[in-house]
């Protein structure tokens, strides 16, 4: 498998994450070096398979579905970047692109 | 001795250990207030004026919490984690907030937004990762225990570069309200001590179910275990894949040792196999940065945290700028392999198979268990602690730091790294492992052997 600098970037897109020029190229080498090291699982064949792993106890136990106010110290807004009238706010949304 | 006189002291140490870069925050005050608190309580609390430092992940009223990134610079969350109520209810002062690998993601404590954590006993050295800055300062001999999070081995490793008691819990024994998620069918709060006793009593206070986390167990918490005087009756199974021929010669000896030290103590000893091991580190780092780059979407400038607008202006650039900037080379690499093998066309050849693979190296140990081994003993790590800088550049070579430890967080198992010995002046740890929610026999069995063992001795 060889992933290319496109398929770094478009997946980068899907992850909402900018790169910069400056790290196309470590970035390209250091994800086929992964890509490449985790495909050695296709040495294990696809029929041997055991019981499906669960994490976590197979019998949890829900609590009541309920609602109820979760004691904040502080209220939204003293952790929101900008917050006004009960709303966090956001820059406007732009075009839309093409994934 | 008093909770006062106690953030006293605690507070010279932390100020001593300074160069360690072990720490993210703390200070006098918030000791001092920690200790009038305890000083109030009523006698007889199990963690009396006991301080715990708590990994940067474990969120907390009173300080803040970064997860060692940039991201999260200056935040400061609106509750403690249920593990900090369970403490600080047990009389535990909470001392500070370590330094660690950001959001968890490194073994080396190298991939802090904050500086590299050194090793106490060598600064040119890591303490391992990611919970190095908990166990530099448990080492160090700041703090008696501390909290730390395992994803893959994020306490145990490090635990055995430094020398102190890791012990990770049975997935769902304790409750991650509050701890900040990285791989969500992995994370577990886990425990150093320099102790086993220590690390028992803080793991008996901090476990059970929790209704704000439905993925505990509905169970009783951990009761600390009952001194046992020897080992007699129990059997140890020891897999021939964690004993490669080319295992550093130190851990190797080490581990005979420990070994020889079971069945002199009456245990027996039984060689066992558990042949998907193999593939534990490259199953790992396909369900760890897919579940990742799910849990890391939430750190995009809108609701906390800081933010930057790239040149668009728009909400896109908002997202990709603030996530751009603010996260570390490590991490971003991280989002990106997780997203790639999550992505149409690659699901099945990289996430499916993950999860086949993962189910047979649980099914593994399930077997082993089966056939009438109590506990298996294992190295923790392939080498002592390795000097700074060493594996930064090849993140393969790094990821295969956790290879002995990995295969236990995805079977969900209880697992610790204790002290056996050391080579050349570097501590090494013997992991011991137990089928789920058998913690307790891990560390009455652990406490065996650190009762017989001077895991100062030099191996070589």
């Amino acid at each position: 498998m060889n992933i290319g600098l496109d398929e770094v970037l478009h997946v980068a897109k899907l992850a909402e994450l900018a790169v910069q020029e400056s790290e196309f190229r470590r970035l390209v080498e250091q994800m086929n070096r992964i890509v490449n090291y985790v495909a050695t699982l296709d040495e294990v064949p696809g029929d041997r398979i055991a019981e499906p792993f669960l994490a976590g106890p197979q019998s949890v136990k829900l609590r009541e579905d309920v609602e109820a106010a979760v004691p904040l110290a502080r209220p939204p807004a003293a952790m929101a970047p900008e917050f006004a009238d009960g709303f966090f706010l956001v820059p406007r949304h732009g075009a839309m692109e093409d994934q | 001795m008093s909770g006062a006189a106690t953030a006293r002291e605690t507070g010279a140490r932390l100020a001593k250990a300074q160069p360690l870069n072990a720490v993210l925050h703390w200070s006098q005050e918030l000791l001092d207030a920690e200790g009038a608190r305890v000083d109030a309580m009523p006698a007889g609390s199990s963690l009396a004026a006991m301080p715990v430092a708590l990994k940067d992940n474990i969120v907390t009223v009173e300080q803040p919490t970064t997860c060692g990134s940039r991201i999260l610079e200056g935040y400061v969350s609106p509750y403690n984690a249920t593990v900090v109520e369970r403490l600080r209810a047990a009389g535990a002062m909470i001392a500070a907030k370590t330094n660690l690998d950001e959001f968890a993601m490194g073994s080396s404590t190298e991939h802090s937004a904050f500086g590299r954590v050194k090793h106490p006993l060598d600064p040119s050295r890591v303490p391992g990762g990611s919970s190095g800055g908990s166990a530099a300062l448990v080492a160090a001999g700041v703090v008696p225990a501390a909290l730390g999070s395992e994803t893959g081995g994020s306490v145990r490793q490090p635990a055995s570069f430094c020398g102190v008691v890791g012990v990770k819990p049975s997935y769902g024994r304790v409750s991650r309200y509050g701890l900040v998620a990285f791989g969500s069918s992995l994370d577990c709060v886990s425990v150093f001590g320099r102790t086993v006793d220590d690390a028992a009593r803080v793991l008996s206070t901090i476990s059970g179910s929790d209704p704000l986390d439905a993925t505990t167990v509905d169970r009783a918490p951990m009761r600390v275990p009952k001194a046992l005087p020897d080992l007699r009756g129990l059997t140890v199974g020891v897999p021939k894949e964690y004993f490669p021929a080319d295992l550093d010669a130190g851990v190797s000896t080490a581990l005979r040792r420990t070994t020889e030290q079971i069945q002199g103590l009456g245990g027996e000893v039984r060689l066992v196999s558990l042949p998907n091991s193999a593939y534990a580190v490259p199953t790992y780092y396909i369900i760890a940065p897919a579940e990742a780059a799910a849990n890391l979407a939430r750190y995009d400038g809108v609701r906390y945290g800081k933010r930057r607008i790239g040149p668009e202006g728009d909400i896109r650039s908002l997202y990709r700028t603030t996530r751009g900037e603010g996260f570390g080379e490590e991490v971003r690499r991280r989002i990106l392999v997780g997203t790639y093998v999550l992505s149409a066309g690659y699901y099945d050849a990289y996430y499916k198979k993950a999860q086949q693979v993962r189910a047979l190296i649980a099914d593994d140990f399930r077997k082993v268990f089966d056939s009438g081994i109590d506990l298996l003993l294992t190295p923790t790590t392939p080498t002592p602690a390795f000097k700074a800088g060493e594996k930064t550049e090849d993140p393969v070579a790094m990821y295969l730091a956790d290879v002995f430890v990995c295969p236990m967080s995805l079977a969900g198992l209880p697992a610790m790294s204790l002290p056996v010995g050391r080579s050349e002046g570097l501590p090494i740890g013997a992991q011991l492992v137990a089928p789920h929610f058998g913690e307790e026999l891990l560390l009455a069995a652990a406490q065996v052997l650190e009762r017989t063992m001077d895991p100062l001795a030099e191996v070589r």
